[in-house]
């Protein structure tokens, strides 16, 4: 401790003004802000400061996404290490690289993207597509907009559209059989999907000519083909709940979603409660409500906004699977969500006015 | 209007209700400002002998309040820069019994611009205060109502309590002497619940004093609640449009008492010494002037690495303490330790010992406990993330993240239109930010240049009363 404490010490004077490595000074901060707190102090009144600051908000979000990511590495094997670090490496090497020009801090946003996107993904997608699609990802979805805290568009979404819209054979195909019994494929490492071509995901059995309804019982647990982080909805309730205890992602925000999918495929499908249990449980719609429509930067920051959003997101995404040719309409309608986000703001905001206009 | 918002920090190191009446120190050092009064005009000049009482410098911008030595002895004007020295003081170390005078103050309303004028000379106006604008009353107005307040919430400036401490005799009659100034406004009286002590000592010497038109007020004990501003928002003394609400905290009752009963200038301040480096947190009774330096000397854990601070840790302001002494409206001292250690891995912690507005800390499993704290900011700037914390701390029921958006792009119409003035400056915003955004004080800095720049919109517009001769 004391030695890395010295080592970075040392090498602190490389990276300021004057020093060999200056341009890298925002990765030097990272790194020597990762290992020890900063002794940053508070300048102005307050004097102290509450305890949470950034990282500790997005780990928060990393620590209830590992249900999810246990159960990818259960269920598909222990290939999506390599996936989740490429995810990793690539997305941080757009964020250093625009921290060096802009000569900003690194933004820890990307530790949440960097392991959401894997999660999105099918579990037997080439690396390269997902180094691809980060890349694009971060770029486009984030890094052009300022960076953290600045975006319209969930970033993590934004690469995936993109891998959709240019490889969509890998991306509608890469799926992995899920293993079982107690281990799973902990210790396999699957890379090709076997049978990719007759093999469907449930949503996409359950829309075919002759439908077929995967049993609730295997979407719960979540041997099913998928999105190597989509599948199991108990690993992802699990994670939305730590969310919702940690106060990190609104309540609002996934009460309204899940309430108001619920409705609208119920009004659907004709009430039929198993349909929409269904609905419920498989494809994108657990991970995208707790992980995803709850980012607060790409969405409403009005506390009625939330609702709002959350229900547009909610009977969008009802919509697109049970209306249109797509069978899986989380992602659309959470993109449509962004794009809203700041209208439903405004209106918000405006209301805010109003009631604050009489207040003395 | 119901309380909104509001968050109680809870430190290590906070005031006990003991208190130690300090020894007249060598010299005084008499700050010519604070938070909201310049003493811009002197009346003395160097080298001047002053006695104790005497008027050293006034306030023009606030209907000329005085400041008051507080000891006998020789000016100097040029040892300390905006400062009064006084030297070679002459305080007895045993002031004179003070005499006997009525358990209970006659109403006296006949002879109530005569006592205005005399609580003015002596230095007891300066504690009245217009509850919308935090600055000195005007000693010939009119309020509409008054809000006497026993509590203070901010943590480690002076308590109530210790304010009050022997002196509830004291501070019921110079309620009295505030009634005789009214007419018929009632005295809204904020205390802490009813079960408190000094609550309940307090309705006990009230009682069957039918003439004080009183109203108690039992106060959600919530920082930032104590706020004389969001008293009167709260009591929905503001609504019936533009009235004049007067607020005087209990140190300022006591010195109407001491004023109108003796005859006597206040002196002194009970003032708090607090923080997690001072050896015994506890309040001092202490000459307006007191060097600081003096104060802190032998009672502090620590020399150096400390961050000395006039008044509490939300909106105190950082002082050199070598170089001040205690100030007309300094309510306390805290103390803080600056950091110097680095923690590994401090983000990872559990956090068992953190306690934050948030629940991402193992801490959020236990009941409320008290926090080390220290100057840290523990964390590193960063944009907004939209979290919504400080939304939802805010008592003012404003938007501070929005604000700050909307400053940052230079947009100050809109951030006079989500009402940046309703801001009473409590700082809970900038606690919690988890970005560490300095949004309080951007809140404060945007509240005086909105109304410097664009004024009030005129649907806002407050209408003054007008200003009539009122007095009894
Ligand atoms: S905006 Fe003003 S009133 Fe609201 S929390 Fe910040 S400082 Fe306090
Ligand atoms: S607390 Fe800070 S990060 Fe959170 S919404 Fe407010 S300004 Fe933004």
């Amino acid at each position: 401790m004391k030695f890395l404490a010295n080592l970075l010490d040392k090498a602190r004077p490389k990276f300021e003004d004057g020093g060999a490595f200056r341009p890298m000074k925002p990765l030097f901060d990272a790194i020597d802000a990762f290992m020890f707190n900063p002794l940053s102090q508070a300048k102005l009144a307050p004097h102290a400061r509450d305890p949470l600051d950034v990282k500790r908000y997005m780990s928060m979000v990393i620590i209830a996404l590992l249900p999810a990511t246990f159960a990818a590495f259960y269920f598909y094997g222990w290939r999506m290490l390599p996936v989740i670090m490429v995810s990793y490496m690539a997305g941080g090497a757009v964020e250093v690289l625009f921290a060096v020009i802009r000569k900003e801090e690194i933004n820890e946003g990307f530790l949440v993207t960097g392991l959401l996107f894997p999660l999105i993904l099918p579990p037997g997608l080439p690396l390269w597509m997902v180094a691809v699609g980060v890349i694009f990802g971060v770029l486009v979805g984030k890094e052009i907009f300022g960076g953290t805290g600045r975006n319209l568009f969930n970033p993590a979404l934004v690469g995936r559209c993109f891998l959709l819209l240019s490889y969509g054979g890998p991306m509608g195909g890469a799926w992995i059989e899920p293993g079982g019994g107690l281990f799973g494929r902990l210790f396999e490492y699957k890379s090709v999907a076997v049978d990719a071509v007759s093999q469907a995901t449930p949503l996409a059995q359950a829309a075919a000519e002759t439908p077929v309804i995967t049993p609730l019982g295997d979407l719960f647990f979540g041997n099913v083909l998928g999105c190597a982080g989509e599948t199991s909805a108990l690993a992802l309730i699990l994670g939305g709940v730590l969310l919702l205890l940690f106060r990190v992602a609104s309540w609002r925000t996934i009460g309204s979603t899940l309430i108001a999918f619920g409705l609208m495929t119920a009004l659907l499908v004709g009430g039929d409660i198993n349909t929409v249990l269904f609905h419920y449980l498989a494809g994108g719609l657990l991970l995208g409500t707790f992980f995803m429509a709850t980012d607060p930067v790409s969405g409403p920051s009005t506390n009625g906004g939330k609702f709002v959003y959350g229900a547009l997101i909610g009977v969008a995404t009802a919509l697109i699977r049970l209306k249109t040719p797509l069978v899986e309409g989380m992602m659309f309608a959470i993109l449509t969500g962004n794009m809203f986000a700041p209208i439903i703001d405004e209106v918000f905001i405006a209301l805010h006015v109003r009631r604050l206009q009489n207040e003395k | 209007m119901k309380p909104r918002g509001g968050y109680n920090v809870n430190p290590i190191g906070g005031p006990s209700l003991d208190i130690e009446k300090l020894a007249p120190p060598k010299m005084l050092c008499i700050p010519l400002s604070s938070k909201h009064l310049t003493f811009s005009e002197l009346s003395v000049a160097d080298g001047d002998t002053v006695t104790c009482g005497q008027t050293l410098a006034v306030d023009p911008e606030s209907f000329s309040v005085p400041l008051i030595a507080s000891c006998g002895g020789v000016v100097s004007l040029t040892k300390l820069d905006g400062h009064i020295v006084i030297e070679n003081l002459s305080c007895p170390s045993d002031p004179a019994p003070t005499p006997e005078v009525p358990l209970h103050a006659p109403y006296d309303a006949g002879h109530a611009a005569e006592n205005r004028q005399k609580l003015l000379e002596l230095g007891a106006w300066r504690f009245v205060s217009n509850a919308r604008t935090h600055k000195v009353a005007d000693p010939e107005g009119k309020p509409s109502a008054v809000i006497v307040s026993i509590v203070h919430l901010e943590p480690f400036v002076a308590h109530g309590g210790a304010i009050c401490k022997d002196k509830v005799d004291e501070l019921v009659r110079g309620m009295e002497h505030l009634q005789s100034l009214l007419e018929y406004q009632t005295i809204h009286l904020v205390m802490p619940d009813v079960k408190n002590a000094l609550a309940q000592k307090i309705q006990e010497t009230i009682r069957g004093h039918a003439w004080l038109k009183l109203s108690e007020v039992p106060l959600q004990m919530r920082y930032p609640f104590d706020n004389q501003t969001l008293l009167a928002r709260h009591l929905g003394l503001f609504d019936k449009g533009g009235e004049t609400v007067w607020y005087i905290p209990a140190a300022g009752v006591l010195a109407f008492d001491n004023a109108l009963s003796y005859g006597q200038p206040t002196t002194t301040s009970r003032i708090s010494l607090a923080g997690p480096v001072v050896k015994e947190p506890k309040h001092l009774e202490v000459k307006i002037g007191h060097p600081i330096a003096d104060i802190l000397d032998g009672r502090l854990n620590r020399d150096q690495d400390v961050r000395v601070i006039n008044g509490g840790i939300l909106t105190g302001v950082q002082i050199p303490a070598e170089q001040t002494g205690v100030g007309v409206e300094c309510s306390g001292i805290t103390v803080l330790e600056t950091p110097t250690v680095r923690e590994m891995f401090g983000w990872l912690r559990p956090g068992a010992d953190r306690r934050s507005f948030s629940k991402c800390f193992l801490s959020a499993l236990k009941g409320t406990f008290k926090e080390n704290l220290s100057t840290s900011l523990r964390g590193e700037g960063r944009p907004c993330v939209s979290c919504g914390h400080c939304v939802e701390v805010c008592p003012a029921g404003i938007m501070p993240n929005l604000i700050h958006k909307y400053l940052f792009s230079d947009e100050l119409e809109l951030a006079q239109k989500l009402r940046t003035d309703l801001c009473v400056e409590c700082g809970l915003c900038s606690y919690v930010c988890l970005s560490k955004i300095d949004l309080y004080d951007q809140m404060a800095r945007a509240k005086v240049q909105i109304a410097e720049e664009l004024g009030q919109p005129e649907d806002q517009q407050v209408t003054e009363e007008p200003e009539t001769e009122v007095l009894v």
